[in-house]
C-alpha cells in the first residue's frame, strides 16, 4: 500500500514519449489527478490539470494546435510551456489577465518515458535506469491497486531494488504508475534486439540486419506484452486483489493567498521583476533600427508569455523607463525581440541603447502587458505600420498567419532601405505590402484605398508616428469605420504633462476621499496614499494605468482612448488625466 | 448528402438512406458516403421518441426494425456492413475501402466489421440505455465494451509500431476503420471512457483527419494535423514510428 500523500513527491512515468503524437492531447491520470498531456510543435511536453479554467471541461477533448491548447467548449486558448490563457473568444478585444493560467505539473522526458511528480520534494529524484533499456513496452492498465500489482509482479519473479515502485524480471524493467486508488498501469522497458546481438557478438552485418532487428523487437514486445496481459487477467480475476480501498482524495491546488485577499496597499511603482540578458543586437533599416533579443538569465528558462500587441518596460541603467513592443512569434517564450528606432532628438532612451548597450548586459524589465490586443474573430484584418510601429504589428501578423485568418499588412517606411524586422516578415508573402518614400498626400491616398468603405467585422490596427495614426483614424471615420473597429497604439504622448489645478477623488472600494493637488498627477496621489495602480509609459499612451470612473467628468489628456471611449467617460488614464468636474468617483 | 434529385447511379436510380441523426450505425454509412463524395437522399426515421423504426412502414423495409436501410432502385439493403460493402464496391474503384483483390486484407476487414458489431452490442447498447432509456444490464455491458476496447487498443498500438496505424495493415484505412470508429467515438456517451486506451485515442485523431470526414453530435473532430491536412494522395501522413 502506498501512501498517496507522500507519493505526490515521487516521480512516476505517466506516458511513453511516443504517446504524445503530433497535435494530439494525451489523457493521463496520476494518484487520482487527471492530466492533459500534450507536445507542442517545438517538442516541449506539457502536463496540465485536465480542466479548462472557464467551465471545467476536460482539455483532453480540446485541440492541440501546435503552440496552444484550445478548449473545445468556448475556445479559451492556453500557451505552450506557460499555460497562460492567451485568448478568450467571448472577449475578443481584451488581452486575458496574466493570472488566468492553468495549473502545470513538473514533467521530465527520460528513458523514452514522461515522468511526472505532482510536488517533487527536494530529496526525490528520477530513478537511475540503464540507458540501454530503450525499447518501451505498451502500457498495461490493470484494475487493481498498486500494492496488489506489485505483489503479483514479485510472485512472477520480479526483483526489486528496494525503491518499491520498480523492479526487473530478467531483462525487463517494470515501472508502476498509480492511476488512482484502484487502478495501476504497468510500463516496461526492454533492450532492443540490435543491442542484444551486439553483446552476443553476432552482428556480422549490423546494418543489413536492421529489418531483422526490427522484427525481433516486435516479437520481443509481443512476447512480453502477452506475459503482462496474462498477469493482468490473473490479477483482475482474483477478487482479493481487486479489492477497492477508499478513493484517494484529489488534493486540488490551494488557492493562492494573493487571490483570496485584496492586495496589500502599497506605493507600487513600475515593477520590474524580470532580469533579461542582451543577446544578439542587429542594426537594420540603414542603421536606424537596433533589433535586440532579450534572453532569460538561465538559458533553459522561459519568459512570461506575451500576447500579440504586448509591450514591456525596459528600466535602463540611466534611470529612464521606456516601453518597447514585442515582435515575438506566437508562443515564443525563449526571448523577447524588440526593435528600437534611433531618435534624432533622443531624450536618452534610444541614444543609451544605441551607444552603450552590449551583448551580455543585463536589464531590468516589467512582465509583458497588452493595451493593444488583437481580435481573432475578424472577417479581415488590415494592419498599417509606419516605421518602427512594425514591431507590435509583426507579432500580430505572425499570429494571424498561424491561425489561418485573413489579413493584410501595409508597411510604410521613409525609403526602401528603412524596412526593419524583415526576417520575421519575409514568410508573410503576398499579405505583406511594403511602401516607401511616399509623401503625406500619396500615403493618404494609399491608406484610403486599402481601408475602403467599412464592412461588417473588419478591423484595422495601426501603429506608427502620430501623423500616420491621425490620418488612418480620420480616413476610417470618413469611410464609415466605427471607433471599435479602429485600433491604434501611439509610441508616446506628444503633449507635455500638465498638472495644473486641484480636484477631489472619492475611491468607492477603499472608502478614501483624496485631493489631487496642483502640481501632482492622480497616479502619484493614489500611490502616496497606498493605493496601488499598475503603470507603464506614464504619459497616457499604453493603457496600463486605466481606472474605471463611476461618477464625475474626466478630463482626458491621454492618446490611448478612442473618441467613443472618451465620450462614455467611464474610465481614464490615471497617469495624465484629470477632472473637469469638481470631483470624480473611482472604482478603486 | 444532397436532395431528392441527386445520386443517380447506373445500378438503379437514386440512393435513399433511411437513417436517424443520432444513430451510430447510420453514422458508419454517413462517413463513407461523405468520404467517397456520394450523393444520397436521407430519410429521417424518428427513432426516439416516436419509435418509427418499430412502425409498419419501416418494418416493411426491414423486418428486424434496425437502422440504417439503403434503397437503390429495387434493392433494399439492411445491415450497415452490407451497405458499406455495397457502396464501396460501386464507388471506390481503387478498392481502398473494400480490398477485394487481396484475400488476407478482405478477410481481416470482415473480421473487424464483425468486431464493430460486438462494439455496437456492448458500448452501443450502453449508450442506448444512458441516452434513450433502453433496458439492459449497464455494468455488464460496460465491462464487455471495455474488453473490446482493450483488444482494439492493443491491436492499434502494434499497428502504429508497424508504421501504418489502421486496423487492417496497409497504407490506407478500410471499411473496418469507419465501422469501428463510429462505435468507439460514441462510446463515452454510454459511460465507456477512453482514458485507458491511448492508441485508440490517437487512431480517432487519424480517422477524424481523413479527407471527407464528417462529425455528428457527440463526436469531437480533431484539429488540423501536423501537416495541416491531407497530402496529395488524400491520406494523412503515416503515424510516426520512432
Amino acid at each position: 500500500m502506498i501512501d498517496p500523500e507522500s507519493a505526490r513527491s515521487l516521480w512516476f512515468p505517466i506516458a511513453a514519449g511516443t504517446d504524445l503524437a503530433a497535435r494530439h492531447v494525451f489523457h493521463a491520470r496520476l494518484l487520482g489527478r487527471e492530466l492533459a498531456v500534450w507536445r507542442a510543435d517545438d517538442g516541449h511536453p506539457n502536463a496540465w490539470e485536465n480542466r479548462c479554467l472557464h467551465r471545467g471541461v476536460r482539455l483532453t477533448i480540446g485541440i492541440n494546435d501546435g503552440a496552444e491548447l484550445v478548449c473545445r467548449y468556448h475556445g479559451w486558448r492556453y500557451a505552450n510551456r506557460t499555460a497562460e490563457c492567451t485568448y478568450i473568444p467571448a472577449h475578443p478585444a481584451d488581452a486575458p489577465a496574466r493570472t488566468v493560467c492553468n495549473t502545470r505539473y513538473p514533467l521530465i522526458e527520460r528513458h523514452g518515458l514522461l515522468w511526472c511528480a505532482e510536488a517533487p520534494g527536494p530529496a526525490t529524484s528520477l530513478p537511475e535506469l540503464p540507458d540501454e533499456l530503450s525499447l518501451t513496452m505498451r502500457a498495461i492498465p490493470v484494475a487493481a491497486p498498486l500494492a496488489a500489482v506489485r505483489t503479483a509482479l514479485i510472485e512472477l519473479g520480479a526483483v526489486h531494488d528496494g525503491k518499491q515502485l520498480h523492479g526487473a524480471i530478467g531483462e525487463v524493467l517494470y515501472l508502476l504508475q498509480p492511476v488512482d486508488a484502484s487502478r495501476t498501469v504497468i510500463r516496461g522497458l526492454l533492450r532492443p534486439a540490435a543491442d542484444r546481438s551486439r553483446d552476443e557478438r553476432t552482428d556480422r552485418a549490423a546494418t543489413a540486419n536492421a529489418t531483422a532487428y526490427g522484427a525481433a523487437d516486435e516479437a520481443l514486445l509481443l512476447e512480453h506484452d502477452e506475459r503482462l496481459e496474462r498477469l493482468r487477467r490473473a490479477i483482475e480475476a482474483d477478487p482479493a486483489r481487486r479489492h477497492d480501498p477508499d478513493d484517494w482524495p484529489v488534493v486540488a491546488p490551494l488557492v493562492a493567498a494573493s487571490l483570496a485577499t485584496m492586495p496589500e496597499p502599497g506605493a507600487e511603482g513600475r515593477a520590474a521583476p524580470l532580469r533579461l540578458r542582451v543577446g544578439s543586437m542587429v542594426r537594420t533599416a540603414d542603421g536606424s533600427v537596433l533589433e535586440i533579443d532579450l534572453l532569460p538569465l538561465d538559458a533553459d528558462a522561459h519568459l512570461p508569455g506575451a500576447t500579440p500587441g504586448a509591450h514591456i518596460d525596459l528600466h535602463l541603467p540611466n534611470g529612464l523607463v521606456r516601453q518597447y513592443s514585442l515582435a515575438n512569434a506566437p508562443g515564443q517564450t525563449d526571448r523577447y525581440r524588440i526593435g528600437v528606432l534611433r531618435e534624432p532628438v533622443s531624450t536618452g532612451g534610444s541614444a543609451w541603447l544605441f551607444e552603450r548597450l552590449r551583448t551580455g548586459d543585463v536589464l531590468a524589465a516589467s512582465v509583458p502587458r497588452n493595451g493593444f490586443a488583437l481580435r481573432r474573430d475578424a472577417v479581415d484584418t488590415l494592419l498599417i505600420a509606419g516605421g518602427i510601429g512594425i514591431t507590435a504589428l509583426a507579432s500580430m501578423t505572425m499570429t494571424l498567419q498561424r491561425g489561418g485568418h485573413a489579413y493584410r499588412l501595409c508597411y510604410l517606411a521613409r525609403s526602401a532601405e528603412h524596412f526593419a524586422l524583415m526576417d520575421r516578415l519575409a514568410p508573410l508573402g503576398d499579405a505583406l505590402e511594403c511602401l516607401s518614400g511616399l509623401d503625406a498626400a500619396a500615403s493618404r491616398a494609399v491608406i484610403a484605398e486599402r481601408l475602403g468603405p467599412y464592412r461588417e467585422a473588419h478591423h484595422v490596427y495601426v501603429c506608427g508616428p502620430t501623423g500616420l495614426i491621425g490620418c488612418v483614424r480620420e480616413l476610417a471615420a470618413e469611410l464609415g469605420w466605427p471607433d471599435e473597429a479602429v485600433h491604434f497604439e501611439h509610441f508616446g504622448n506628444a503633449a507635455p504633462l500638465d498638472t495644473r489645478g486641484a480636484f477631489q477623488v472619492r475611491l468607492a472600494r477603499s472608502g478614501l476621499n483624496l485631493t489631487v493637488p496642483d502640481g501632482q498627477t492622480l497616479l502619484q496621489t493614489l500611490r502616496e496614499h497606498g493605493v496601488p495602480v499598475p503603470s507603464s509609459c506614464e504619459q497616457g499612451a499604453c493603457g496600463t494605468c486605466r481606472v474605471a470612473v463611476l461618477d464625475g467628468q474626466p478630463d482626458h489628456r491621454d492618446v490611448y482612448l478612442n473618441a467613443a471611449e472618451r465620450k462614455r467617460g467611464d474610465c481614464l488614464m490615471s497617469c495624465v488625466s484629470r477632472a473637469s468636474s469638481a470631483a470624480l468617483t473611482l472604482d478603486l | 448528402m444532397a436532395g431528392t434529385d441527386a445520386g443517380v447511379d447506373a445500378g438503379g436510380g437514386a440512393l435513399r438512406l433511411h437513417d436517424y441523426a443520432l444513430s451510430g450505425t447510420g453514422y458508419k454509412v454517413r462517413l463513407l458516403l461523405s468520404m467517397l463524395d456520394i450523393a444520397a437522399e436521407r430519410i429521417e426515421v424518428d427513432f426516439y421518441p416516436a419509435a418509427e423504426h418499430r412502425g409498419d412502414a419501416f418494418l416493411a423495409l426491414n423486418p428486424l426494425g434496425q437502422l440504417p436501410v439503403l434503397q437503390h432502385g429495387d434493392l433494399v439493403l439492411r445491415d450497415s456492413k452490407a451497405i458499406l460493402i455495397y457502396l464501396a464496391s460501386l464507388h471506390d474503384a481503387r478498392g481502398d475501402w473494400w480490398p477485394v483483390g487481396d484475400a488476407v486484407r478482405t478477410a481481416q476487414t470482415v473480421q473487424w466489421l464483425a468486431f464493430a458489431d460486438e462494439l455496437t452490442a456492448t458500448a452501443g447498447r450502453a449508450r442506448l440505455i444512458e441516452g434513450f432509456f433502453y433496458p439492459g444490464d449497464l455494468p455488464t455491458l460496460r465491462r464487455r465494451a471495455h474488453e473490446c476496447l482493450r483488444i482494439l487498443d492493443r491491436h492499434l498500438w502494434f499497428a502504429e509500431r508497424a508504421g501504418h496505424g489502421w486496423l487492417v495493415a496497409g497504407s490506407r484505412p478500410t471499411l473496418a476503420d469507419l465501422a469501428c470508429f463510429a462505435c468507439v467515438a460514441l462510446s463515452e456517451e454510454g459511460g465507456v471512457m477512453h482514458e485507458d486506451y491511448p492508441a485508440i485515442r490517437r487512431w480517432c485523431d487519424r480517422v477524424g483527419r481523413l479527407p471527407g470526414f464528417v462529425s455528428m453530435p457527440g463526436v469531437f473532430p480533431p484539429g488540423p494535423g501536423p501537416d495541416r491536412g491531407p497530402d496529395r494522395d488524400g491520406v494523412p501522413s503515416p503515424v510516426p514510428t520512432s
